[in-house]
């Protein structure tokens, strides 16, 4: 599809910042979120295509394992695994436990 | 569904997407001058949109693997054959490429070349 994670090109996004010594994951949430691919059931190129189809403001605005998050939950949800309201829930239970 | 004993194998090497071709050949060889298709599918592809319709040489091929394109819808596997193909900065960029003589290189499957 003809998204906004096709960028190859594109002007305006400024040089790629390169961090010295970066680390595997920079959140221990990052982790989880990688570990999650391997799970949901869905193969890599479905993985891919979910990211493609976040909307494009979502897109620009998530960090790179943030994509990957939004990604495996609509996959969840498009499977059949869990619908939005639970994961709406286990957000608003999380919210309230740091709380 | 990666079980616990082929985690360190998965993570660390990565998941084959390599297939059988069965008796199938490369259509394209290495050294031909190939054009990418210009598609704009709606579904998930590979070959990005500065390279649709760019002439570029294909320098290896690296067997049959997972289509991608039909393995991302629910198509299943259709594995095809993939091809490293070097294309110039000048034909992806035209006269204002930063580098006309530097190259680029893709894979891309058969499914999106043509002869030119």
């Amino acid at each position: 599809m003809d998204g906004i994670h096709d960028l190859g090109g594109m002007h305006g996004f400024g040089r790629i910042e390169r961090e010295a010594n970066e680390p595997v994951f920079h959140q221990p949430w990052e982790a989880r979120a990688f570990a999650h691919e391997f799970v949901i059931g869905a193969n890599i190129d479905e993985g891919r295509h979910a990211i493609e189809r976040l909307d494009p403001v979502t897109y620009l605005s998530a960090s790179y394992y943030a994509r990957w998050q939004l990604a495996h939950e609509r996959l969840l949800i498009e499977k059949g695994v869990v619908d939005a309201a639970e994961i709406e829930a286990r957000i608003a239970r999380l919210k309230a436990e740091e709380a | 569904m990666l079980t616990a004993d082929r985690v360190d194998g998965v993570v660390f090497a990565g998941a084959p997407s390599e297939r059988s071709p069965g008796d199938r050949k490369p259509r394209f060889a290495v050294g031909e001058a190939v054009c990418t298709r210009n598609r704009h599918p709606r579904g998930h592809t590979r070959l990005p949109r500065y390279a649709r319709g760019r002439v570029g040489v294909i320098w290896r091929i690296h067997g049959c693997h997972v289509f991608p394109d039909s393995n991302a819808m629910g198509g299943g596997e259709d594995p095809q054959f993939l091809y490293g193909v070097r294309f110039s900065a000048a034909e992806l960029w035209g006269e204002d490429a930063e580098a006309p003589g530097d190259s680029l290189c893709l894979d891309l499957w058969e499914p999106y070349l043509e002869r030119p």
